[in-house]
């Protein structure tokens, strides 16, 4: 049997492209790696999904290989099992947007072509990107309805342009607290917004509505309200879904793609053949896979006749901090009020997501403020010190933990920057290392330019004074080059110049007619916000494109 | 007579681990035996909480996501740990009385093979106190000690 479409990886970059073809009635198979759970599998167990890592594989089985390069150029090397160092995310039907806090914010205009507008940074390799954000706008705006983004609309001076008014589904319940953030930005004279969250509030497009059960990042969705790939589109579709189906390779001609090779839970090997290939397997690994399916018309890997693919890796940049809010510092109504549980605190900063400093116009970020994850055991763990940085047991510790969790409660909140594309950061594969299907495994080779750093510094000092505003004791943060693996991107860059870009502008590969790669590898720069809502989109204007060229 | 399988799986806990004092054999305990008493030590309140520790080791140290080197650094911390003993009361831990297992702990406290020790067995020893009722070390009287609601829906299995 020949599809239309071969999707491989079930995430945000696949899911839109199962769900227009085969709602169009175009024959699609998704080919995932991962196992096929569904709302009814998913529970609360932090041991499980916190402590055990459930949703991700057992690193003796598959790793990395982490290059890390410092400024000077040296080069330290990771085995990824050996330093329990993880860069995987969700392996399962809809991938990592299982478990993701969903978060959602546009790109900005400038942020399509920040060369041009900012300028060139040196030892950075910033491109425009081929496409606008008026061509983008349409399909955040597709997302907002399709997958179901809430939130309440309000101006700031960098709210991007907007086809329509107001999100289709209202803000989710917020905690008292966020009336003491807001009036703090006020003081400070801070543009803050409720943060969009792709949640639903109530019940909608045949899902249920936000249960608040008090755990929502890391952890997968029991009621449907979390817009994941699975459950808002792979779930209302019929594109055949293959779970635990591991793509080893991809054949072609000179010019086009004809089949992808899969292990099954046995490994047992299966071919399926299609008109249309669609890579979306992660970015790190859509890289892997291309260089490890070279042949005779591309020695250096598919699509890689420019040697580009893995190239210009980017993480978003940026870090984390908090503030402590304790009881002896407040009356009885906010501790009540402090403690309310299962409540979003929903709120973003954007008020510098450009900036000015020196005389020096930066492309700044953004910052969002949540409370402290309420997993209990990662809580606790982190009484196990004194002041003095000692570690404590016993009677000292019960007292400590049980003063802590129960008359204070810390606000953290997440700097979201642009990681600056680089020669130093990108993905190869080694050449020995194997994983438990005998294919080689990727290398992550790991560099953060300077200026991430400085820019993320810069936004973090602007939360810092929030926190201050709002009272808050034990204020801490770091900025820095470490990358979050949940936010990955790049590697497989689409431009119009088939010299520096391996896609084009429609996310079909330079060298291959029928191989499009949709995840978020095709991004040349990030923006300044998580990836998942531009991903989304991204990949329903794909879809349109391969709708018409099946047509 | 044990068979094979029991034995594999009595295995990690059961194992002999050789303590030495200078270069000569001082004595063996097992990892079974150590943990019981340490981690007693390390949190008591478990015990008022009614945790059953022990079963939480049996469980987690049999988990394919705990790595060999987990492991493998639990049995050579109870090795240093008695070693200690040895060095500073002639005596293994397990057979020292409170005040003085309190003072090796103390000393082992101060390097920093022992601190990662105790912050790893302190870890199982939480993860057993705050685990969902469903893995059966548990019934939720931590989660009442700490006013911790927790997330619904909770699991229906154990995660082993």
């Amino acid at each position: 049997m020949i599809y239309d479409v071969c999707i491989i990886g079930s995430g945000a970059g696949g899911s839109p492209i199962a769900y227009e073809l085969s709602n169009a009635g175009f024959n699609v198979v998704v080919l995932e790696k991962g196992k096929y759970y569904k709302e009814e599998d998913f529970s609360k167990d932090e041991l499980a999904v916190s402590r055990r890592d459930k949703f991700i594989p057992d690193l003796k089985d598959e790793k990395h290989i982490i290059n890390e390069i410092d400024e000077k150029g040296d080069i330290t090397r990771f085995d990824g099992h050996e330093y329990s160092w993880s860069f995987w995310n969700g392996s399962m039907v809809g991938g990592s947007s299982n478990l993701m806090s969903g978060y959602f914010h546009r790109l900005k205009p400038n942020d399509f072509k920040l060369k041009s507008v900012y300028g060139e940074i040196e030892g950075a390799n910033v491109e425009d990107w081929p496409i606008s954000y008026e061509e983008m706008e349409p399909f955040y705006e597709k997302v907002e309805r399709v997958v179901g983004v809430s939130g309440n609309l309000t101006k700031h001076k960098f709210l991007e342009p907007r086809s329509t008014s107001q999100f289709p589904y209202v803000k989710l319940e917020e905690n008292h607290v966020t009336k003491w953030f807001d009036k703090a930005c006020e003081e400070l004279n801070y543009e803050s917004f409720a943060t969009p969250r792709a949640v639903l509030p109530m019940d909608a497009l045949k899902r249920n509505g936000c249960s608040y059960s008090n755990f929502c990042g890391s952890y997968a969705c029991a009621t449907g309200a979390k817009g994941s790939a699975r459950a808002a589109l792979l779930q209302k579709c019929n594109a055949k879904i293959i779970p635990e189906a591991f793509v080893y390779k991809l054949s072609s001609d000179d010019s086009k793609v004809n089949s992808a090779y899969y292990y099954d839970s046995d490994k047992k090997s299966h071919t399926v053949k299609a008109k249309i290939f669609v890579l979306a397997a992660q970015a790190i690994e859509s890289s892997r896979l291309l260089l490890n399916s070279s042949n005779k018309h591309f020695p250096n890997g598919l699509a890689n006749s420019n040697k580009q693919v893995g190239k210009n890796l980017i993480f978003s940049a940026g870090g984390s901090g908090e503030g402590r809010f304790d009881f002896k510092n407040l009356d009885k109504k906010q501790q009540n009020e402090l403690m309310q549980t299962g409540l979003f605190f929903n709120r973003s900063l954007q008020n510098d997501y450009e900036f000015e400093k020196d005389g020096k116009r930066y492309k700044g970020g953004t910052t969002d403020f949540l409370f402290e994850h309420q997993n209990l055991i990662s809580r606790v763990a982190r009484e196990f010190y004194d002041d003095n940085g000692d570690i404590i047991w016993g009677d000292a510790l019960r007292d400590k933990i049980h003063k802590s969790l129960t008359t204070s409660r810390r606000l953290s909140f997440e700097v979201f920057n642009d990681w600056l594309p680089t020669d130093k950061c990108f993905v190869s594969v080694d050449d020995k290392e194997r994983d438990k299907y005998g294919v080689n495994v990727g290398v992550i080779n790991l560099y953060g330019h300077p200026h991430d750093l400085e820019v993320g510094e810069h936004l973090a000092q602007k939360a810092v004074n929030i926190l201050k505003e709002m009272g808050a004791d034990d204020i801490d943060y770091s900025i820095s080059s470490s990358p979050p693996p949940n936010l990955v991107a790049g590697g497989c860059r689409f431009g119009d110049d088939p010299k520096t870009s391996v896609l084009d502008k429609n996310c079909k590969t330079h060298d291959l007619d029928n191989l499009y790669v949709t995840d978020a590898s095709f991004m040349p720069t990030g923006g300044s916000v998580p990836y998942t809502w531009t991903i989304y989109a991204n990949s329903f204007r794909v879809a349109e494109i391969i709708k018409k060229e099946l047509s | 007579m044990i068979n094979r399988r029991k034995f594999l799986k009595a295995g990690f806990l059961s194992s002999v681990i050789f303590i030495s004092s200078g270069c000569e054999l001082f004595s063996v305990t097992t990892p079974k035996e150590t943990l019981a008493i340490l981690q007693n030590d390390l949190f008591p309140h478990s015990k008022k909480m009614g945790t059953d520790v022990k079963k939480y080791m049996q469980i987690v140290l049999k988990h394919s996501k705990v790595s060999d080197a987990d492991k493998k650094f639990i049995k050579n911390g109870i090795k240093w740990l008695n070693e200690e003993a040895v060095l500073l009361f002639d005596s293994t831990y397990v057979k020292l009385p409170s005040d003085k297992r309190q003072e090796v702990l103390k000393s082992i406290s101060k390097v920093k093979w022992g601190r990662s020790f105790i912050y790893d067995n302190l870890t199982y020893i939480m993860e057993a106190n705050f685990s969902d009722p469903i893995y059966g070390v548990a019934d939720g009287q931590g989660w009442k000690w700490l006013d911790f609601n927790t997330g619904l829906p909770q699991p229906k299995k154990a995660y082993l």
